[in-house]
């Protein structure tokens, strides 16, 4: 068969079938010690997200015991109904949705683009650009200048606080340039004898070919956007509608601590100690946030991950 | 073809440009249009929004609350709370930095400094009249010492009547039922004779339930450091004052006295006996708490309310007899035990209202209100006849069902009006119709909840409750309490007290840890580098707001 | 006619890859990628360097409630602070030892595992075990901390495996002193992100043309030479360059971890500049110490990013400037 006429998929499965064809001792060997490895691995790795599961539909009450492995003892479903009695938090579930969903596809198109000008090494502003990207890594001007900033900006109290001051990450620049650069110039070239501008090259070339990296930007810029709550906290938080789950839920788990940590609160407590056995305390609010909090966004990685299990083969890539 | 993708590029420019412009535009509506509602006067009886910053976390009532419902469709007044969730000293740097407040704010001496609030005591005295009467005997202790204007309300500490209480919160050392039973209920005055109750049962049950048992925990994670810092304090008869005793209106600094010493080197002894858990310097507060409500921990120095959850799993696990008892334990029998001490003003808590707000007179109006009694028995009781029951004699019950519901915290969401009653001011002690204006004070309520167990307990010293074990606690001075001062944000005084924090941290568990000939060298090692602070910045500090508190405070 | 040939005199210097003078012709040719490029400079210009004015709080006693002009100016007070207190020295030292050992082991781990990954044929497996190693990056430095301090406990399960392998006799108190604390918090870190960490080299992988392991196959090169000689090779401009970056983060070591797994008996080893910061700073109400604290990270940050990539550069690898 011609190499040339299959796909690269087809390509690296003919490769994997004929290096398994081989019956060496040392493959064997190899394949024993990496499959003991990543199960190791994957015990070590599965164990603290099975043990918060496990914690999240324990009652509270026991949990401070202690203990807790891979079952529950008394089984609940008080946390999660605790999660979920205030009504805040399915509204906030959109706003997180919406900016992660606008968050990542903004970044994806900025930060690839802006790569790959930085990528030409022809272009006279390259240095200066690269270096002044480059150094936000470095340095915070500090919470209350950028306080100032989106003041004056009028994003405090505004959906698009959540968005705009992040729309490119100088490290995710600089990955994709670093993946931009391992794409042959050839391409480029011949697109630009072609007359292709560059925005042409770029949108209809090298975009196109950066999946694998843009996927796991993505999955980086989606997984930051989710996570971050000290934007609603700082800039959003006298507005209960635009409040966000990280930071709901955040509120959540504060209360929680606040209500077992306060002692005009506990001296109450003190009289209904029989009732105070279905409570919900700190940790186990704790897992059942984790796991509410966690567990949408974790969905989104098995569909970017087909994106860079199975690589694009670039070489193959023809105009 | 070029010309198409040239198009393209220009057109996601401008897109990307006018975004910015656009978006920042919302954002514009919205403030301008807050701005507006800022700016409209209020009628006396019209609806009336009041937007309040609540420095600590918490949760928002549900939509259809029935206390708050009943407070707008009689005072036309409906709340919208911020919960803080995070550092407040970052929140607060930026409100400030901003001077983006709300109508009300809790609390904070930031927020006083940096002159968010507006002085109260001529609106009080023009237009509060309940609220005035209830604070006239505090009202020179609600002025602040820098400039003598009230700012806030305080949230507790403002009493109706002599105070009885069914319940300690506070600190002391604690054992476990199980031992004073073991040991016919004696009467435990001293340190010495504590610890000797611990060795003696710990010997004859090495092992609880299985598990080896654990003589005295010292709990010292993260800000909990009470546990290993402050015992010396109340050794020695003196009540709670922070970082410092207090002897005739002058304050200074415990941790490198010799009585410190003599207790962290009793410490150190019960370490040799192995009475002192191997890893309670290295436990977090979770693994704490897993000791305690596994029922082998028999005495540890703690505050109440901070180990309350285990206890309340030792209940829910039927272990009664492994619940504590908190004993005031002093050096020698001849000290009279100070540990209970009477409530003092919750000063640097509840309300203020902020220079933003709208119509002051009108949030002030609202207060003097609710500090009303009827409206007080709604705001701690509930509602009669839902959340509690009048008997015949005109005291006020729970049924066992009402109890429980209580402490449900999604019912409470919907049924109470938590946030607001807990910042704001509030009649503390009896109703004048006698009932307690807490249900968990309630003499009633308490006998209902307690367990043979603990009745028969309590017959046994011949008790009414677990307060009784204390002793009564003696008129306050003027000045008390001296942790309630401020330090003043950035100052020396509160640079020191933090690194005295810090030696305290790493010094004292070596000594208690260290062989027995070397606890000497590491305890002068410890006040040594004590010595080097400017420790007299702290007590001067701390002494200039007693004097002031002496100046001012009494009533001529 | 003009656009041919500017379009023709761009071709060629990209052909020699030879930097322009920056001439109008040649801004002209390059416009499109002025046009993709400078609005976006403009964007992080104001976002990133114009908040950089709050860079003076570090030489006032600077405090909220008060406009710019009437902010009190004291100098170096705030960084005489700093270098002057006795335990400044002490958590620097702390810093740099738990972030060189984040450094290394953050990049050994992960790479190692990104080839192991890459060796295991069955796709659905492989999916599997990379999911789920990278789990433990959504909980929180809390949870973590709980897990691993009840591990590390008299009766937890580290001491267990060890007392039954016979390689101790007596548990030991892992968190009581300070020589393992900088080793907790490595394991810690690897741990929680080994399997986020590697991700990135995973798509690096993916890019790398399956013609080469091919060429390589019919040379007959081993497992062993594919690894050496074809994969490490093609992901090798991200991992000098991800490498530069982290050097520039060498005063990043965090505090969560170390706050919380922290303890008076290891207080000397465990506080790390950013735990001094918040506890002499934000705590304090200081926003001026605070903000010193970040001028001196940074100028350590970019001396040694500088000098990284300087390194680079003599080595012959790929640059990050």
């Amino acid at each position: 068969m011609d190499n040339q006429t299959i796909s690269p998929r087809q390509m690296s499965a003919a490769a994997v079938n004929r290096r398994m064809g081989r019956g060496r001792l040392e493959p064997i060997l190899f394949n024993t010690f990496n499959a003991i490895f990543m199960t190791l691995l994957v015990i070590v790795t599965l164990y603290p997200f099975l043990n918060t599961i496990v914690v999240s539909f324990n009652a509270g009450n026991d949990t401070i015991r202690g203990g807790l492995y891979l079952w529950p003892r008394e089984f609940t479903l008080q946390n999660y109904k605790a999660v979920f009695v205030s009504g805040t938090i399915y509204n906030a579930f959109l706003i997180s949705v919406a900016r992660t969903v606008l968050s990542t596809l903004l970044n994806i198109f900025l930060t690839s683009m802006l790569a790959y000008t930085l990528s030409r090494r022809e272009y006279v502003f390259r240095k200066p650009i690269t270096f002044i990207f480059v150094l936000t890594m470095y340095f915070n001007a500090g919470l209350i200048p950028g306080y100032f900033l989106m003041k004056d900006l009028n994003l405090i109290n505004s959906f698009w606080v959540y968005v705009l001051p992040s729309m490119i990450s100088a490290f995710n620049l600089i990955v994709i340039r670093t993946y931009i650069g391992t794409i042959p110039e050839s391409l480029v070239e011949s697109a630009r004898i072609d007359g292709a501008g560059d925005f042409k090259i770029f949108w209809r070339i090298i975009f196109p070919l950066c999946k694998p990296v843009l996927a796991t930007i993505a999955l980086f810029v989606a997984v930051g956007a989710w996570n971050s709550w000290f934007d609603a906290f700082l800039f959003t938080s006298s507005r209960q509608e635009l409040s966000t789950m990280q930071y709901e839920l955040m509120k959540l788990l504060s209360s929680s601590m606040n209500a077992n940590s306060n002692p005009a609160v506990a001296a109450g407590a003190g009289m209904t100690q029989d009732a105070a056995a279905s409570m919900v305390t700190p940790l186990s609010i704790r897992a059942a946030v984790t796991v509410v909090a966690s567990v949408p966004i974790l969905l989104v990685y098995p569909f970017m991950q087909k994106y860079f299990v199975v690589g694009l083969n670039v070489g193959s890539v023809k105009e | 073809m070029g010309g198409k993708s040239k198009s393209v590029l220009r057109l996601s420019m401008i897109m990307l440009l006018s975004l910015g412009v656009i978006l920042s535009g919302c954002g514009g509506n919205n403030a301008s249009k807050a701005g507006k509602s800022n700016t409209g006067e209020q009628e006396a009886d019209g609806p009336f929004e009041i937007t309040a910053f609540i420095g600590e976390a918490g949760q928002q009532p549900t939509p259809d609350n029935k206390i708050y419902k009943k407070i707008k469709d009689e005072l036309g007044v409906t709340f919208k709370f911020e919960f803080l969730a995070g550092d407040i000293n970052q929140k607060l740097g930026v409100m400030i930095a901003g001077s983006d407040y709300p109508d009300i704010m809790t609390a904070n001496t930031k927020l006083t400094a940096a002159g968010a609030f507006i002085p109260l005591e001529d609106l009080i005295e023009e237009h509060a009249p309940n609220l005035k009467k209830h604070y006239e005997k505090y009202w020179n202790m609600m002025k602040d010492p820098n400039d003598g204007h009230i700012y806030t309300l305080p949230n507790y500490g403002a009493y109706n009547g002599e105070v009885a209480s069914t319940w300690y919160s506070g600190p002391a050392f604690w054992i476990q039922k199980a031992v004073l039973k073991e040991f016919g209920y004696p009467k435990v005055k001293t340190l010495d004779e504590y610890f000797d109750l611990i060795a003696k049962y710990k010997e004859k049950y090495p092992t609880i339930d299985g598990s080896p048992t654990i003589g005295f925990e010292i709990l010292n994670y993260d800000w909990k450091n009470w546990g290993l810092f402050n015992a010396p304090q109340h050794l020695i008869g003196h009540p709670n004052d922070g970082g410092v005793v207090v002897k005739d209106g002058k304050a200074e600094i415990f941790a490198n006295k010799d009585y410190a010493k003599k207790y962290y080197q009793k410490l150190n002894d019960m370490n040799q006996l192995g009475l002192i858990d191997k890893e309670t310097f290295t436990q977090n507060f979770d693994q704490y708490m897993a000791k305690i409500s596994s029922g082998t921990v028999l005495g540890m120095f703690d505050q109440h309310w901070n180990f309350q959850s285990a206890e309340n799993a030792l209940i829910t696990q039927e272990k009664l007899e492994r619940t504590y008892v908190g004993l005031p334990l002093v050096y020698d029998p001849s000290i009279r035990d100070h540990y209970r001490d009477r409530a003092a003003l919750n000063l640097n808590n509840g309300f203020g209202i902020s220079v933003n707000a709208k119509d002051p007179v009108r949030i002030l109006k609202m207060w003097d209100r609710l500090i009303q009694e009827d409206w007080q028995k709604i705001l701690t009781w509930g509602i009669e006849g839902e959340d509690y029951i009048v008997n015949e004699k005109g005291r006020f019950l729970r049924t066992e069902e009402q109890r429980k519901k209580t402490t449900d915290a999604t019912w409470e969401l919907a049924n109470k009006a938590k946030t607001l009653y807990a910042s704001s001011p509030k009649l503390e002690g009896y109703f004048s119709d006698g009932n307690a204006t807490d249900a968990a004070a309630q003499p009633e309520e308490y006998q209902a909840g307690l367990k043979p167990y603990d009745k028969e307990f309590l017959a046994a010293y011949g008790f009414e409750s677990y307060v009784d074990f204390f002793s009564d606690p003696p008129e306050n001075p003027i000045y008390y309490p001296a942790w309630s001062v401020d330090l003043v944000e950035g100052s020396e005084a509160k640079i020191v007290n933090t690194k005295l924090n810090d030696l305290s941290t790493k010094y004292l568990p070596q000594a208690i840890l260290a062989k027995p000939g070397e606890f000497d060298k590491v305890w002068n090692e410890y006040t040594g580098e004590i010595g080097k602070l400017n420790v007299k910045a702290y007590e001067e500090r701390i002494n200039e707001v007693l004097q002031w508190r002496i100046d001012t405070w009494t009533v001529k | 006619m003009d656009e041919t040939l500017t379009k023709r005199s761009a071709v060629r210097n990209v052909k020699k890859g030879k930097k322009q003078p920056l001439t109008w012709s040649v801004i002209k040719s390059q416009r499109q990628l002025i046009y993709m490029s400078v609005p976006l400079l403009a964007y992080i210009i104001l976002f990133a360097y114009v908040p950089v004015w709050g860079w003076t709080m570090a030489f006032q006693n600077y405090k909220p409630a008060r406009d710019f002009a009437q902010q009190e100016w004291v100098g170096f007070k705030h960084f005489k602070f700093l270098f002057s207190d006795d335990s400044f020295w002490r958590v620097l030292r702390n810093t740099l030892g738990m972030s060189m050992i984040n450094l290394v082991l953050g990049f050994v781990t992960a790479i190692i595992l990104a080839l192991l990954l890459n060796e295991i044929k069955k796709v659905f497996l492989k999916r599997t075990v990379q999911t789920i190693s990278y789990l433990p990056h959504f909980l929180s430095w809390i949870i973590v901390t709980g897990i691993v301090a009840t591990s590390l406990a008299s009766d937890g399960i580290v001491n267990d495996i060890l007392m039954k392998l016979h390689i101790i006799k007596e548990p030991i108190l892992w968190l009581s002193e300070g020589k393992y604390f900088w080793g907790v918090v490595g394991a810690s870190h690897v741990w929680k992100e080994v399997g986020w960490n590697t991700i990135i080299y995973l798509a690096a992988i993916a890019s790398i043309d399956p013609a080469l392991y091919e060429a390589a196959e019919i040379d007959g090169a081993s497992r062993y030479r594919k690894m050496m000689h074809v994969t490490i090779p093609g992901i090798k401009a991200t991992i000098v360059i991800l490498l530069i970056m982290s050097v520039g983060h060498i005063l990043e070591a965090g505090f969560e971890v170390q706050y919380l797994l922290g303890n008076g008996l290891v207080v000397d080893w465990s506080e790390t500049i950013d735990i001094f910061v918040l506890k002499y700073g934000i705590a304090q109400g200081n926003y001026s110490l605070a903000t010193a604290g970040g001028i001196f990270k940074t100028v350590v940050s970019v001396t040694m990013l500088l000098i990284a990539n300087w390194t680079a550069k003599r080595l012959g690898e790929e640059r990050l400037l």
